[in-house]
């Protein structure tokens, strides 16, 4: 069974991860990739719901089975890091039923600053804040924010709206990032999406060619 | 110590709610109970506790768990599918045959990485093809094998390991707090050694289980919009 290259996207409730991959998706679609989504839903479907209509019923960018929502007992975390088996037995099946799969982009059900993936469940880990939670978010580190593959700060739009100031935002992401990547976004807009995407396409799937490519959809 | 203690560090290993096979997501019906108000005290989760030992776990589970013991001892591969079939069989509710195979294979997964054993490695690799679904009682018994746990300690374990995890999901769903989940472990344990005592001995052939009430809650529970829990 071959492994199909995972992201985890974590972050705290409502900074916009589920938003984040609702955009990130039609830009992978564009380019062949197929994509299957897992959110770790703390308590309702309403998410993965939203994101199944969106992504699959209206736009047909994938299968409606491909958005999977998972329940975690009411601990996101346990779920992703200590003990991610019940994510991992359902990729195992999705890796055994649909291996034409480029890429499976886990959400967590919501974190505090200090939670990661666990390298076993997820290849490349995107955590995200939100310019809302304040603009001292960058520099109050956590290992969530300081050691995760990207670092996305969401929701530029409302940074006048709660006196964030997001040169300070920046310049403190790039001192607790110490050379690893960060970036700015706005869903709205979807500034910042494509170079997210860039990130994605290079440091998790190596620049390959999407596996269906050449088929006829 | 006259032993060296290991199986018995196996047990508590395999029995710790940090191992990682995914119970904390199990409410084991209980939360499909909970919001049909069902449950809703100490003293109705404590009855809830007794009724899913009495009439589901001892007479079912155990039993397969027991046999699955013995055929690993004897390295019959065809009565373990056998109860790897029962087991799903018994399961009426789809969110418990799915919960108990996803944990049960990741707890043969797990195992297997650091245990090398004929009958577990035998048991993966019928996962992988798809000939046995991997259900968690039977799981248990193969990794309890592979580790020395004897057949009683390993059914007082499975016992064990349901009653706290069932209350872990009652604190977390608000039905009581931390003291009194103690103590509903400790006034189960006369009911968990007497339900261990009386699977004793029982053959595949003899299993049953009967919880139609919580079965019909978890068959309303599988398809909410809003829940904490697989199961
Ligand atoms: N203004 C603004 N709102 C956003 C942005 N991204 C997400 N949101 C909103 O923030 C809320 C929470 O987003 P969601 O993706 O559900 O967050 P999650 O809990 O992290 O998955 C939703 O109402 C989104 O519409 C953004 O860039 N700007
Ligand atoms: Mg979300």
């Amino acid at each position: 069974m071959a492994r199909i290259p995972r992201i985890g996207i974590g972050g705290p409730v409502g900074s916009g991860k589920s938003m984040l991959i609702e955009r990130f998706v039609p830009v992978l679609a564009r380019d062949g990739y197929r994509v299957c989504i897992i959110s770790n839903d703390v308590i309702s479907k309403e998410d993965a719901d939203r994101m199944r209509q969106n992504l699959a019923t209206d736009r047909g960018l994938l299968p409606e089975n491909m958005v999977i929502g998972l329940a975690t007992g009411g601990c996101p975390h346990t779920a992703i890091r200590e003990d991610p088996s019940m994510n991992m037995a359902v990729i195992e099946e999705i890796e055994r039923d649909h291996p034409g799969l480029d890429l499976i982009i886990i959400e967590s059900g919501g974190d505090n600053i200090t939670t990661t993936f666990s390298p076993a469940l997820a290849d490349y880990f995107i955590y995200v804040v939100d310019v809302a939670g304040g603009d001292k978010y960058p520099r109050k580190r956590g290992l969530g924010i300081e050691n995760c593959d990207l670092l996305v700060i969401n929701k530029t739009d409302l940074a006048p709206l709660v006196d964030a100031d997001l040169d300070v935002m920046k310049r403190d992401a790039a001192e607790v990032r110490e050379g690893r990547p960060f970036l700015l976004t706005n869903c709205k807009t979807g500034e910042g999406i494509g170079e997210a995407c860039g990130h994605i396409v290079r440091d998790v799937l190596f620049d390959a060619p999407p596996k269906g490519a050449g088929e006829t959809a | 110590m006259d032993t060296d203690g290991l199986p018995e560090m196996a047990m508590m290993q395999l029995s710790d709610s940090a191992f990682p096979a995914g119970l904390f997501a199990a409410s084991n019906g209980l939360e499909g109970m909970f919001m049909e108000k069902k449950i809703t005290t100490a003293a109705e989760l404590a009855e809830f506790g007794r009724a899913c030992l009495v009439q589901q776990l001892g007479p079912g589970d155990c039993v397969i768990l027991a046999n699955v013991i013995d055929y690993s001892k004897s390295r019959n591969y065809a009565g373990i599918a056998e109860a790897d079939a029962v087991c799903t069989a018994i399961r009426t509710v789809k969110e418990s045959r799915d919960a108990s195979r996803m944990s049960g294979v990741q707890l043969a997964r797990c195992v297997g990485g650091f245990c090398d054993d004929e009958v577990l490695g035998w048991y993966l690799g019928q996962i992988e093809g798809g000939a046995v679904s991997g259900t968690y009682p039977v799981s248990l018994g193969i990794c309890s094998n592979a580790l020395g746990i004897e057949k009683d300690r390993a059914v007082i374990m499975l016992l064990y390991g349901f009653v706290a995890g069932t209350v872990g999901a009652a604190l977390r769903l608000g039905i009581i707090q931390h003291m009194e989940g103690q103590r509903i472990i400790h006034d189960l344990k006369p009911v968990m050694g007497r339900v261990a005592q009386e699977s004793a001995g029982r053959g595949i052939d003899e299993v049953w289980q009967f919880l139609p009430q919580v079965e019909i809650g978890q068959m309303r529970h599988e398809k909410l919009d809003s829940r904490m829990f697989i199961t």
